[in-house]
């Protein structure tokens, strides 16, 4: 495995005896100190734990093909719930598994709650768009962006064209910053030694749709 | 869509005939720095809506050492048995903390709950870190509300001295 991460930066060494696991940006280690830190009433560790575990928790709901309005109420479900187990945590270094685990459960049954309430059980036609509008995104609106901006918008449209295990997959494994294995378990309820092998098939496949398009 | 509650066991949609090159380390650093893309158009396209990160922050406030937390123990979503001709059953949910179980049906009309052991509490319907509406145990144990609004609800209950919180969860 590369000493280095695909952000460039050297990997923690601390998952050194850890097999599958990567480090990301974030050394998780640092996550089980902040736990405590909330449990012991520290709003800022918590603020922190929220923006570097946050996004994986969005992954996870929107790897399960929620509608918008589903996947807010998984993420805050997951949240409030986090919030309620503060301090009760077994294992607070592992976190991000059980927040990717707590969300993925949730998920599952508005998934089943949606298919048995709801005429439709696409979606797509649920979705509403969202009006939060990013920095990033308000940078790619600009003239001099737009080539850029062409290439992430069709990059992420042959991505989405990937088939349901890949694109839950990828999804899940893009959270920033990259979540471990174990917490890509945890996320979709796969066996960590599967992950590696089928993120290689997946993203193979995924160059291979951009090869076909003259875009790789 | 049959199979979307699979537990990802199958690769039935990977196990296609090889038409990728054999491994290799270049692979693996391709491989890396298109998940490293795919990642950043993520961050730009699909990232935690900013309101949305708003109400994770803010739930800090909902943290509380002091309550003992009823865990879910029955969903009648998960662990039921659906019954035929039924197409909008009550949605049946049991909590459990050391000291007290409680029974709640949610259906379109409203909320119905019963405490075990029986006895009078004050109940507050959270729906997030601030708002909550409040409902009343009689003597029996027995409570009943309008509908939890949309959104994830949990319910604390004081009986006595104790604080009780149910696990929050979407009915």
């Amino acid at each position: 495995m590369s000493v280095l991460t695909a952000a460039g930066t050297t990997r923690s060494t601390a998952y050194d005896d850890v097999s599958y696991t990567r480090g990301g940006t974030v050394d998780r280690a640092h996550v089980g100190a902040l736990v405590q830190s909330a449990a012991d009433g520290d709003a800022a560790a918590w603020k922190s734990l929220v923006d570097g575990l946050g996004p994986l928790v969005w992954s996870v709901v929107r790897a399960h093909g929620l509608s918008d309005a589903d996947a807010h109420e998984a993420y805050q479900t997951a949240w409030f719930r986090f919030a309620q187990h503060l301090g009760r945590i077994r294992e607070p270094e592992k976190t991000g598994s059980w927040l990717a685990s707590t969300a993925r459960h949730e998920c599952l049954k508005l998934l089943r709650a949606s298919k048995r309430w709801t005429p439709t059980d696409d979606p797509q036609l649920l979705d509403r768009p969202s009006e939060d509008r990013t920095p990033e995104e308000s940078v790619l609106d600009s003239e001099e962006a737009a080539a850029q901006t062409e290439r992430v918008r069709l990059l992420w449209q042959e991505f989405e064209e990937l088939g349901e295990r890949c694109r839950q997959l990828l999804r899940v494994l893009i959270a920033s910053p990259p979540p471990s294995y174990q917490e890509v378990s945890a996320a979709l309820g796969i066996a960590v030694g599967s992950i590696g092998p089928m993120r290689q098939r997946c993203l193979r496949r995924l160059r291979a749709r951009l090869e076909t398009r003259g875009t790789a | 869509m049959s199979d979307r509650y699979d537990d990802f066991d199958g690769l039935d949609d990977l196990e296609e005939p090889r038409d990728f090159p054999p491994e290799g380390a270049s692979d693996d650093a391709d491989d890396g720095l298109l998940e490293e893309e795919l990642r950043q158009a993520a961050a730009i396209l699909d990232p935690v809506p900013a309101g949305l990160r708003q109400v994770a922050v803010d739930a800090f406030a909902l943290h509380d050492l002091d309550a003992r937390v009823a865990e879910l123990t029955f969903d009648s979503l998960v662990d039921a048995i659906p019954v035929r001709g039924e197409t909008d059953p009550p949605r049946m949910l049991t909590f459990r903390s050391d000291t007290v179980t409680v029974d709640v049906e949610v259906t379109a009309d409203g909320l119905i709950g019963q405490l075990l052991p029986p006895g009078p509490a004050g109940i507050e319907v959270l729906s997030g870190p601030q708002a909550h509406t409040r409902l009343t145990a009689d003597d029996m144990g027995r409570f009943a509300g309008a509908a939890p609004p949309a959104g994830p609800f949990a319910l604390r209950l004081r009986t006595g001295d104790e604080v009780v919180v149910t696990e929050w969860l979407r009915a």
